[in-house]
């Protein structure tokens, strides 16, 4: 529109103009993340995704806040973590997602485009994981406050009535979000890394999700303490209001999921770099 | 101008691409022919910077591909296999590439309507056919208004319509002064678009050379005849500018006359009275000649020095 490369027909001798060095494009990492933001909300399976994430989370809050009784034997649990229950559903969503906004490129062949278009390549991962990163982030913690408010509306005359004002609840929900979030970049991670969607799918679950249950039934303590630690108990610990007796503390757990997601993502960054594409 | 310096790719024990040195020059279609598995899209992932080479090294406009800071302006590339997220629309695919660069709006639709995908813009590419796909690859190519093109097979699936757009469109970038290498297993499609050739076998360089020259050397036109005396025949034949070859062992009889044409050599054996069994005018086929050349491949090889200068 603006430039004359618009028509190449113009254009007499592109070789001479290019020694020029006269080209106003040029790749920044600030247009890579504007790349990737088109790609992530240019498929229909982003939306899917996240709208799947947003009812589960919602629905199942509601569905605890019209059905919960104060006799009912569930007064003990935390009130933050009883309303965002659906969490545990959102994530695997918004785990696929993260897994498909990476492992999703090998498997249709885009990943050569892109990596041709940005041969520096990690810009091309740190772009993918921060625009993941920040609308995970956004869209889960909208989807909890207002998951929060409407379970609420039934739960006021309850034992489990709170209000965001309470001690830990905003932060518990806040850090609920930044679990969700750590624990998609972990997926997005093994997505880069093991190339291949259901490949990932199957690694998060047996890694993330069914390992550390099976290794804190061994009768070792120091295995035991080591599995609080562990992604999935790590963000579990993010999302509640009122610490429970040996658990980790909230800022060792963000830590810890921080390293995962650190480790995850490295891993497949130094990949990235090495393996022909 | 695209360089390739002993440019080796190994996998494990089995080497695809060996020892490969060239020079694809701006102003000309470069043919880059081999058979099948000859290495081809390996080589020209290799000189996109998506795959390492073993050994060896490669540039185009004078750097390394990931040297470039705009790549999408210095080389354009259609690769073989579909690199496109069936669920993402023609127009998004080719925006979200072109805003790496920085590339506006107006060129992403310009390219769209330059491929003739403008009525299917905004439709998912899941339901594209093969050519329509091809199509798509070539306007992500043109989309950085590159100094040179790598097209890995661009008339594969395409209708005779859009061969011809291809084959017009590539002289067209050619004559606008940029570099276009393109890959085929056709000898028969780049005797009409190329003007030069590199051709590969089993990895290795078989010839470069330009396509007049290859015509010349490999399609040009004999006699066959069978005769009972061939060395009579062949003695008063003989002369400047004619080739009179034999497969002695197999036919004895049979010689393969070239640099004259029918009439002169039936006129001469009945001036002579030889008797003739057959004279029959062959032309041989640039695809028989590719396929003779490419099948003796690590034997075989032809190279004609280029007018404009020494292979580097």
């Amino acid at each position: 529109m603006t430039t004359a490369a618009a028509h190449p027909d113009r254009r007499p001798h592109p070789a001479q103009q290019h020694q020029a060095q006269q080209h106003p494009y040029r790749v920044t990492p600030t247009r890579v993340l504007r790349s990737e933001w088109h790609k992530l909300r240019s498929l229909r399976s982003s939306w899917i995704t996240m709208g799947s994430a947003a009812v589960l989370m919602l629905a199942v809050g509601l569905v605890m806040g019209t059905t919960y009784t104060s006799d009912g034997g569930d007064s003990d649990v935390d009130t933050v973590v009883l309303v965002l229950y659906g969490s545990v559903l959102s994530t695997l969503c918004t785990v696929v997602l993260g897994i498909l906004v990476t492992a999703g490129e090998y498997s249709t062949g885009l990943i050569r485009a892109s990596l041709a278009a940005v041969p520096r390549r990690l810009p091309v991962l740190w772009a993918k994981a921060a625009v993941f990163a920040v609308s995970v982030f956004v869209a889960t913690l909208t989807t909890a406050l207002l998951t929060f408010l409407a379970a609420q509306f039934f739960l006021h005359d309850t034992d489990q009535a709170a209000s965001l004002g309470d001690p830990g609840v905003f932060g518990a929900i806040v850090g609920n979000s930044a679990g969700i979030t750590l624990l998609s970049l972990i997926a997005l991670g093994l997505g880069a890394l093991l190339r291949s969607v259901p490949g990932a799918i199957g690694t998060y679950i047996g890694g993330v999700l069914i390992l550390p249950e099976v290794l804190s039934m061994l009768p070792y303590d120091a295995v035991e303490s080591a599995v609080k630690y562990f992604p999935t108990q790590a963000a579990g610990v993010l999302g509640s209001a009122t610490p429970l007796e040996g658990d980790a503390s909230a800022g060792g757990a963000l830590l810890a999921l921080c390293l995962w997601a650190g480790a995850s993502l490295g891993t497949a960054a130094l990949l990235l770099r090495r393996r022909d594409a | 101008m695209i360089r390739a310096y002993e440019l080796t790719k190994k996998y494990g024990d089995n080497t695809v691409v060996q020892d490969l040195d060239f020079t694809v020059r701006p102003g000309t279609v470069t043919g880059f022919l081999g058979p099948n598995g000859a290495g081809k899209s390996t080589t020209m992932r290799m000189l996109l910077g998506l795959d390492a080479p073993t050994r060896g090294r490669s540039t185009i406009g004078g750097r390394a591909y990931t040297a470039h800071n705009a790549p999408l302006t210095e080389v354009g590339a259609l690769l073989e296999a579909r690199s496109v997220h069936p669920g993402r629309t023609a127009f998004n695919h080719l925006m979200a590439l072109a805003h790496t660069h920085g590339i506006p709006r107006g060129r992403v639709e310009h390219v769209l309507d330059l491929a003739g995908l403008t009525a299917v813009a905004h439709k998912r590419v899941k339901g594209f056919s093969l050519g329509m796909g091809q199509r798509l690859g070539i306007a992500a190519a043109l989309l950085g208004d590159p100094a040179t093109l790598i097209l890995d097979e661009p008339v594969n699936g395409l209708d005779p319509e859009g061969v011809l757009w291809v084959r017009n469109l590539l002289r067209s970038l050619a004559r606008q002064g940029r570099t276009v290498l393109v890959s085929s297993h056709l000898m028969s499609e780049m005797a009409l678009t190329a003007d030069h050739l590199v051709i590969i076998g089993r990895g290795r360089l078989l010839a470069d050379t330009t396509v007049t020259e290859f015509v010349a050397t490999a399609g040009g036109t004999s006699v066959k005849v069978v005769t009972p005396q061939p060395d009579a025949l062949r003695e008063l034949l003989t002369g400047p500018g004619i080739d009179i070859t034999t497969d002695s062992a197999a036919s004895p009889d049979e010689l393969d006359i070239r640099g004259t044409d029918a009439a002169h050599i039936g006129r001469t054996a009945a001036a002579h009275a030889i008797p003739l069994y057959e004279l029959t005018p062959r032309t041989a086929s640039l695809e028989q000649a590719f396929m003779d050349l490419t099948q003796e491949s690590v034997e075989y090889r032809i190279t004609t020095p280029e007018p404009t200068g020494a292979l580097a």
